[in-house]
């Protein structure tokens, strides 16, 4: 049993999640709320433990990537998923980044979203071939500044100890997936022709997430030292 | 300039009153006994000198033997001099029947002249007596100032001592102005040859200003130079002539250089002036030859006295402007002439209305002050150029700055405005985009509702559709412009729980295909609408199990095709309102729609040229 964290400020959209979450035998709902500090604060008790947060990203004291960043700071094991609307590329990366590892459309059909969820517990992030070749687009921006990225990488070490853990950003194989998802093949198909198991796909995708993640953490731990916002080493 | 002739007469004056004390201290010999033989004639008499032939025989050639008698109450026993300042033109020096000297060929008229610079000559210790006597023998020439002057006679430090000073101011002296006016006449005559005024009216020319002080300075050089050339290379009476010409030549050039300092160069007047000064200069040629030819002093002397009233009145006109507004170049000029003019005059009594023998003209040093007028004419000239230029340079970057910052002004007005031409574009399409899409579906979904008639699943679709295109126009905001593949890839992520729902087995065909450039963001949205459009009708109504979507780069343009093996539709049939439509968007595009529609196959065809 997954336990899961709602996060939305719409009443009845929180009811229907609500709902969707409880008719799967595989989920339990913890709690539902609708302010970031609402969840901030249940999130701070350290009675509870959580399996899952899904959280809306427009809520009315903040934004719901506060919400994700300080689950995943809180419960490491926790894995947020967003509620989007339209799932469009700014928001799903910005989410991304912030720790997500995959979101839901509103419009998703109430068994899709019980769906969705296991899927991701079981090691399946969706991605959109616009959100794909977004990050392939940016992997190559930071490819041609490689030597910017090294020297940043190196300084961010000197600073603060932290090894970032990604040697590269992307894997050969996984920087592949990206491609065909952005020229619109499905896990199905790309399994198919890199003659793999759709689970290695999904595995891929999800590693990617985690990757983004951890590549813009330390991108802010590095902005904020230059900035003069943390202490030096 | 008229600090340095502050500085020059007093030396002057003081070299006459050195020579004065000189002559006090040793014998000068001035009483002599002569016999002068003209044309085979001879007279014998007593008389004072200095002797200056031309003015005792004027316009006469001849020879003249000159006794000078002196007692010494003691014989001396160092060595003693013999100082003349002037003989000539050849000579033969005798003391006590001893040859002391002999310059030139007594018997050869109008040759070598010997009679330019002083003479100094040793005597031995022991042909002094207590009696002596001295004999000078002279050729004398028409008009060449031939003649004696008195004789200096003392111990050899003192005579020689006076002999030395006379010397560097008659030789030494005219050496160096003549090297000063050669090199100041062959830099102005180069400034002449390389500068040319660019701003002059008409068409660029050089200055006449440094062609004229360069000839002046030439021909000066020429005539002072002559008193160093004691074999010249033209007989007398002809070089005589020469000198006289280039005198003239220097004086003309010198006024013609005035007028262009004084700026008068384009007066009226000055063509006249010109004009006189050309016929001076041919007067100048006649009458110097009548007067050295003929023998003619006189002619010399009113010519130049024409020169001189010229001068005179030029350079009062010219004095008279300097003291009155006038440039400072105008006014430096003006010192230098007015110490010339003053020179020349007294150079013109002494050689011409009053003549002595032995005396030098002083203006051969004075005009050496025109070529220092000139060097600083020249130097201000640079000097304001150069000013000139900085201003320029400065007034140009300057302005330079100034049409930069206007340049970049305009950039940003253009890029104001071209940012707003985008946004009001952006704004446009959006607006289109839901009147079109999500607007036209909640009008009909209104409608299926008002009807009663519709069924709840009707009603969810035209709802679903609704949100598709919804999310489809955020989308399209993304989407590369020309990228089609990507176009395709996200419709198909967007369509995927449709396609999921509706049993369809998709065949994806599509390509990596490079970005179309013609394709902008609108003509994205309308191929969006298509394909949309197309894959709802095959999800709606052709009842297919297989739909297969294609997308290839063929020679004609970018090719897209999806095919259903579905039940198909007459094409023939009144446009249904979604294929209307989709021909509009594929015209608005510059696309080729084709539709082929036959049971268990359908094809439609979109090619992008």
């Amino acid at each position: 049993m997954w336990r899961v964290l709602i996060v939305e400020d719409d009443a009845p959209m929180r009811e229907f999640f609500a709902a969707s979450v409880l008719r799967s035998d595989q989920l339990s709902l913890l709690a539902s709320v609708g302010t970031v500090a609402e969840a901030r604060a249940w999130l701070d008790n350290p009675a509870h433990g959580v399996d899952v947060l899904l959280t809306d990203l427009g809520l009315p004291d903040g934004s719901g990537l506060e919400v994700i960043r300080h689950a995943r700071l809180r419960h490491p094991e926790c894995e947020p998923l967003v509620i989007s609307m339209f799932g469009d590329e700014n928001n799903v990366l910005a989410s991304i980044e912030a720790g997500a590892l995959g979101y839901i459309h509103k419009d998703a059909a109430p068994d899709d979203i019980a769906h969705t969820i296991l899927e991701m517990k079981s090691g399946a992030s969706p991605i959109s071939p616009m959100i794909a070749r977004r990050v392939l687009s940016k992997y190559h921006l930071l490819q041609s500044n490689q030597p910017l990225l090294l020297t940043k990488r190196a300084e961010a070490a000197i600073h603060n100890g932290a090894s970032l853990g990604d040697k590269n950003l992307l894997s050969g194989r996984e920087q592949e997936v990206l491609e065909l998802i952005s020229r619109g093949f499905s896990y199905a198909e790309i399994a198919r022709l890199k003659t793999v198991s759709v689970h290695t796909v999904q595995t891929h995708i999800k590693n990617l997430y985690s990757k983004l993640a951890v590549h813009s953490r330390s991108e802010a731990v590095f902005e904020a030292t230059r900035m003069g916002l943390l202490p030096k080493g | 300039m008229s600090a340095l002739a502050g500085r020059l007469l007093p030396v002057l004056f003081g070299w006459l009153a050195l020579v004065t004390l000189v002559q006090a201290q040793t014998l000068e010999l001035t009483q002599a006994r002569a016999s002068v033989m003209v044309n085979g004639a001879t007279t014998d008499r007593e008389l004072q000198l200095p002797y200056h032939w031309d003015r005792f025989n004027k316009g006469q050639r001849g020879e003249a033997v000159f006794d000078l008698h002196f007692d010494l109450t003691e014989v001396p026993a160092d060595p003693w001099g013999l100082y003349l300042p002037r003989l000539g033109n050849a000579y033969e020096i005798w003391l006590n029947g001893t040859l002391l000297q002999r310059q030139g060929d007594l018997l050869n008229y109008n040759g070598a002249d010997y009679a330019r610079v002083p003479r100094f000559i040793a005597i031995a210790p022991g042909l002094l007596r207590s009696s002596n006597l001295i004999r000078v023998h002279i050729r004398a020439d028409v008009g060449r100032r031939g003649g004696l002057s008195p004789l200096v006679v003392g111990p050899q430090e003192e005579v020689y001592a006076a002999y030395l000073r006379d010397y560097f101011w008659r030789g030494t002296g005219s050496l160096v102005v003549a090297a000063f006016s050669l090199v100041v006449g062959m830099m102005a005559l180069s400034l002449w040859a390389t500068q040319k005024d660019p701003l002059y009216p008409g068409q660029p020319r050089r200055d006449p200003l440094y062609l004229y002080a360069g000839l002046a300075e030439l021909f000066w050089t020429f005539a002072v130079s002559d008193a160093l050339i004691e074999n010249p290379p033209l007989p007398w009476p002809w070089w005589g002539a020469l000198q006289v010409v280039a005198l003239g030549a220097w004086g003309c050039n010198m006024a013609l250089f005035c007028v262009e300092v004084a700026g008068w160069n384009r007066h009226p007047a000055a063509r006249w002036f010109r004009r006189w000064l050309a016929a001076l200069m041919v007067g100048c040629v006649v009458l110097a030859l009548w007067a050295l030819g003929l023998g003619q002093p006189l002619a010399l002397t009113l010519w130049y006295a024409a020169l001189a009233v010229t001068i005179l009145i030029f350079g009062g006109l010219f004095l008279w402007r300097a003291a009155h507004q006038a440039s400072l170049a105008h006014r430096v000029v003006a010192v230098a002439l007015l110490i010339n003019v003053l020179a020349g005059l007294r150079d013109l009594y002494v050689f011409r209305i009053n003549p002595t023998y032995a005396e030098n003209t002083l203006i051969r040093y004075f005009a050496a002050l025109f070529g220092l007028t000139l060097g600083y004419i020249t130097i201000a000239r640079f000097r304001t150029v150069s000013a000139q230029a900085r201003d320029l340079l400065a007034t140009l970057g300057e302005r330079v700055t100034h049409k930069e910052s206007e340049l970049a002004e305009s950039y940003r007005k253009l890029e104001i405005l071209a940012r707003e031409q985008e946004r009001m574009a952006e704004r446009a399409r959006i607006l289109r985009d839901m009147h079109d899409g999500v607007g036209s579906h909640i009008s009909s979904a209104i409608r299926q509702l008002q009807s009663g008639r519709a069924s709840n699943e009707e009603v969810l679709l035209t709802l679903r559709d609704s949100l598709d295109q919804l999310k489809l126009s955020i989308d399209a905001i993304n989407l590369p412009p020309g990228d089609v593949t990507a176009l395709l890839a996200n419709l198909r992520y967007r369509l995927e729980p449709r396609f999921a729902a509706s049993d369809i087995e998709l065949q994806w065909g599509v390509e990596l295909l490079a970005p179309m450039q013609r394709l902008d963001a609108q003509a994205m949205r309308h191929l969006q609408f298509m394909v949309f459009e197309a894959l709802s009708n095959v999800l709606q109504h052709a009842h297919a199990s297989v739909l297969r979507i294609e997308a290839v780069m063929t020679t004609q343009g970018m090719q897209l095709r999806m095919v259903d093996n579905g039940c198909g539709f007459d094409v023939t049939a009144p446009l249904r309102k979604g294929l209307q439509s989709m021909r509009e968007r594929a015209q608005a595009i510059g696309a080729t729609l084709s539709l082929h529609s036959a049971p268990g196959r359908t094809v439609l065809k979109i090619l992008i040229h």
